[in-house]
């Protein structure tokens, strides 16, 4: 690199951003059994980690991701990239999630498609995708992943676990699966158990999937597959992470420039539709539509109630300090199911806060640039 | 603003040394968690405080207090009876709309509850009323009629009243002058600035 070169990364790189980053692979060759019984020879999963591991090896968060989510949640891969990782407003020197004193790590989640193992990697038996012969994933088997990850780092122990959605479920599990080993949980916009709702909209995710000729069993090849199926299913599972009033705002029933004869077509007309299918478009280039089936299955299987014999009991042997975010326009895990996390671990004796921000952008809010919560993060990670 | 803060400490004190060491506290209207950062540091309570404000919330956590943000009645039905050990209103049951019911759901969820309340018939109040003909103005109301919260005065003989009628017993009780400091023995209602009391079920 000359000297040119390194101006313009210093100008590109502003203070307060992690700025570059690579990913990495770790790989395990032990035998993982999946709570279905179903097992792996081993797996990969993608990370990332910004800051740096102190001596005593005691300032690690963990970041966990949402469904549509990945490992690069903070920085920059190139220069030329258009956006840093998804939570890169949170994530930095000197940011709420402080990286000049914590060391981050996110990792792809098991069953993913960036990087980690998932039903889209080559299955060494056949030389071809695992499809929909791979094993099916619970949160618990994410959570049970990474931990393999993070005792191959000699990491001892988490100083906080943060996630928001599905990442929030994976905080929850963290902190009943390896008690001693999480200090502080902070989960945002989630739930302890999805709800008919949930899992309502999931199905018709997968049923736009499935229903794709192209998605032929779970049967497809690289860069084929049910394109027109996941493109829908997230145009409609957009709309469940913004709001009503969000969208007005954002849209309006303001039009595209179309010719006259086109008002009385099916074309797009609307920005909101033009919009929709951009997400759409743009989400099929990123993502697998086996992984979308299996990790929204995943979270449609998550009852912490059900799997413990009760809230309460689940919680039973958390050790962590817990903070719950909710958000009042989020209607997809709305404040009561994320209040409801918090007051079982009250009634189970344990320390759990819960604060709700009076926000209008849906379940995406936790990505929110808000100074309100970057303060409650930082205050809860002092 | 020094001075109020003089006399907080002073009921603050009062307070912790009406709670047990080591006991489940939940405080109803906590503010910014500092009575319950100060029983925390002096008696090791486990803490729990509810509160309105997003605020107050974040506040409560960066000082390391477990604060949960909603309603002090939805929060307590969601407890089963005597969870916790002691329930504080401090200053608190002035704002509320219906005080017999906090109360109520609060004995029913702890064995103690811890009232403190500016009481209303204090002189000087009765004088901002009478001789000046406004509304009363002291440390705890500090607004005008125009800027205040919506807010259900009380007083001594009222509270009295009330814990005689319910039928809840008064374990302990301080009353102090209008500086929030002495003891007030002679004709509390009309010079006792500030009532706490320690009822139990």
């Amino acid at each position: 690199m000359n000297d040119a070169d390194t101006i313009d990364l210093q100008a590109r790189l502003e203070p307060g951003e992690v700025g570059l980053v690579e990913a990495r692979d770790f790989v395990s060759t032990e035998t993982f059994l999946f709570e279905s019984g179903q097992s792996l020879p081993g797996f990969t999963l993608r990370y990332e980690t910004y800051g740096h591991l102190n001596a005593a090896r005691d300032n690690v968060v963990l970041i966990c991701h949402a469904l549509s989510g990945d490992h690069h949640c903070a920085g920059i891969h190139a220069l030329t990239d258009r956006k840093p990782g998804w939570w890169n407003n949170l994530i930095g020197p000197g940011k709420a999630v402080d990286t000049n004193r914590f060391f981050v790590l996110c990792s792809n989640c098991l069953g993913g498609c960036q990087g980690s193992t998932g039903p889209s990697s080559i299955n060494p038996a056949t030389g071809r995708p695992y499809g929909i012969t791979f094993p099916f994933v619970t949160v618990r088997d994410m959570v049970r992943a990474q931990k393999r990850l993070l005792d191959s780092l000699g990491i001892p122990s988490l100083y906080a676990v943060i996630g928001g959605s599905m990442g929030g479920m994976q905080v929850l599990q963290w902190g009943i699966e390896y008690p001693s080993y999480v200090r502080r949980m902070l989960a945002m916009a989630t739930t302890a158990r999805e709800s008919a709702q949930g899992i309502g909209f999931n199905e018709v995710g997968r049923q736009a999937i499935m229903q794709d000729p192209e998605w032929n069993h779970g049967d497809y090849p690289r860069n084929g597959g049910p394109r027109t199926g996941l493109a829908i299913a997230r145009m409609m599972a957009h709309i469940t992470y913004v709001s009503d009033a969000s969208m007005d705002r954002k849209f309006g029933r303001r039009r595209k420039s179309v010719a006259e004869n086109a008002a009385y077509s099916f074309d797009v007309q609307f920005e909101v539709e033009s919009y929709l299918r951009y997400q759409g478009e743009s989400f099929i280039n990123r993502f697998d539509a086996n992984s979308y089936l299996y990790i929204t299955r995943a979270i449609d299987h998550f009852d912490l109630a059900a799997a413990y014999g009760s809230l309460e009991k689940a919680f039973a042997a958390v050790e962590a300090e817990t903070l719950v975010v909710g958000f009042t326009s989020d209607w997809l895990f709305p404040p009561q199911q994320n209040r409801d996390i918090a007051l079982a671990l009250l009634r189970a004796g344990k320390r759990a806060s819960y604060a709700e921000l009076d926000t209008d952008l849906g379940h995406d809010s936790f990505l929110l640039e808000s100074e309100q919560l970057y303060a409650l993060v930082r205050g809860f990670l002092r | 603003m020094q001075k109020t803060a003089v006399k907080r400490s002073v009921d603050m004190q009062i307070i912790a040394d009406w709670v047990a060491p080591g006991s489940r506290v939940l405080d109803l209207g906590c503010g910014r968690g500092v009575l319950l950062e100060a029983l925390v540091q002096q008696k090791e309570v486990f803490a729990v405080g509810v509160d309105l404000e997003f605020e107050k919330i974040s506040a409560c956590v960066r000082r390391g207090i477990t604060a949960y943000q909603g309603d002090m009645m939805e929060f307590m039905r969601s407890f089963p009876d005597g969870h916790f050990d002691r329930v504080i209103c401090s200053r608190t049951l002035e704002e509320v709309s219906d005080p017999a019911a906090v109360i109520a759901e609060a004995l029913r969820v702890a064995s103690a509850v811890t009232v403190g309340f500016v009481n209303h018939a204090y002189w000087k109040n009765r004088l901002d009323a009478l001789w000046h003909g406004r509304k009363p103005r002291n440390d705890v109301y500090t607004t005008s009629w125009h800027e205040s919260r919506p807010a259900n005065p009380v007083s001594i003989v009222d509270f009295e009243a009330f814990c005689a009628a319910k039928k809840i017993r008064i374990a302990r009780r301080a009353l102090l002058r209008g500086d929030w400091k002495t003891p007030c023995v002679f004709r509390p209602n009309l010079f006792a600035g500030y009532a706490l009391y320690d009822l139990v079920r």
